[in-house]
C-alpha cells in the first residue's frame, strides 16, 4: 500500500488547526472580559 | 493549576509527536496512513471521558443544584463535541485510503455519528432556553441520557457486522499488538486526556466569569 502522507498531513493539520484555533477563541473571550471588568474602575478613577 | 495543565498538554503533545512519528514503526499492511490511528484513537477515547464526566457532573448539578457542577457539564460538552467531531474527521481521512470512501453507515460510524447529533443537540439546548437554571436542568437530564450511547458505540463492533475494526486498547484481553504501537498510542492517550482537563478547567473558568460579568 503506498504511503498516503497527504492523508496523514490532512488529519494531523486538522486536529491542530481546531485545537489551536478552539484555544485561541478561549484566550480571546477571557482578554474581553477581563477589559470589560477593567474599565468600570477607570471610570471610577477618574471621576474621583 | 490551570497554566501548569496547559504547559504539560504541550510537552505530552510533543511527546505524542515524536512517539508517532520518530518511534512508532511504519505499518506493514497500511504503511504510513496508520500513524492516523495515533491521534484518532486518543480523541475518540477522550471524548469518551469528556462525555462520562458531562454525566456524572450533571447527574451532582441535579442531586445538589451546584453552579460549579453544571459548569463543569457545559465545558465537558463543549471539549467532548470538539474531539469527537476531530474523531470522526480524522477517522473519514483513514478511511478513505484504506477502505475506499471517506464514509459507510456501518454501526460503529452510524452510531458515532448519534453521540456526535446528541452533544451538538445538548449544546444547542442550552443556548436555547434563556433562563440558566432551567437550561442547566434540562441539560442535565440530556446529557446523562445520551451518555447511554457511549457502550453503544463501544460494543457496537461486536454486536453487529462492521466495516470499522474492534477496539485497539479497550477490548477483552488488552492490547494484543506490538509493544512498539502500544507505547505511542498510550503517550498520546495521555497528552489528549491532559489536553482535555486543560481546557475543561479553562472553559469553565470563563463560563464562570461570564456569569458574574452578566449579573
Amino acid at each position: 500500500m503506498p504511503d498516503n502522507w497527504s492523508f496523514v498531513a490532512a488529519a494531523y493539520g486538522v486536529t491542530a488547526i481546531v485545537l489551536i484555533t478552539y484555544w485561541w477563541r478561549l484566550v480571546r473571550r477571557e482578554r474581553e472580559l477581563d477589559a470589560l471588568r477593567n474599565r468600570p474602575e477607570r471610570r471610577t478613577s477618574r471621576q474621583s | 493549576m490551570i497554566r501548569t495543565l496547559g504547559w504539560l498538554s504541550v510537552v505530552a503533545l510533543v511527546a505524542g509527536l515524536v512517539m508517532s512519528f520518530g518511534v512508532a514503526p511504519r505499518e506493514v499492511t497500511q504503511g504510513t496512513v496508520q500513524r492516523i490511528m495515533y491521534v484518532h484513537v486518543p480523541l475518540v477515547i477522550s471524548s469518551y471521558v469528556a462525555f462520562i464526566v458531562l454525566a456524572v457532573a450533571s447527574f451532582v448539578y441535579l442531586l445538589r443544584r451546584d453552579p460549579r457542577a453544571d459548569r463543569v457539564a457545559h465545558a465537558s460538552g463543549e471539549i467532548g463535541v470538539m474531539f469527537i467531531g476531530l474523531g470522526i474527521a480524522t477517522g473519514s481521512i483513514w478511511g478513505k485510503p484504506t477502505w475506499g470512501t471517506w464514509w459507510t453507515w456501518d454501526a460503529r460510524l452510524t452510531s458515532v455519528a448519534i453521540l456526535f447529533v446528541m452533544y451538538v443537540g445538548y449544546l444547542l439546548l442550552r443556548g436555547s432556553i434563556d433562563d440558566p437554571e432551567r437550561a442547566a436542568r434540562f441539560a442535565a437530564v440530556l446529557g446523562i441520557v445520551a451518555a447511554l450511547d457511549i457502550p453503544l458505540v463501544h460494543f457496537s463492533v461486536y454486536w453487529w457486522r462492521t466495516l470499522h475494526q474492534p477496539p485497539s486498547l479497550m477490548k477483552p484481553g488488552g492490547f494484543t499488538g506490538s509493544t512498539a504501537i502500544l507505547w505511542p498510542l498510550l503517550v498520546n492517550l495521555v497528552a489528549f486526556v491532559i489536553l482535555y482537563a486543560y481546557l475543561t478547567a479553562r472553559r469553565a473558568r470563563l463560563l464562570r466569569a461570564e456569569a458574574e460579568a452578566v449579573a
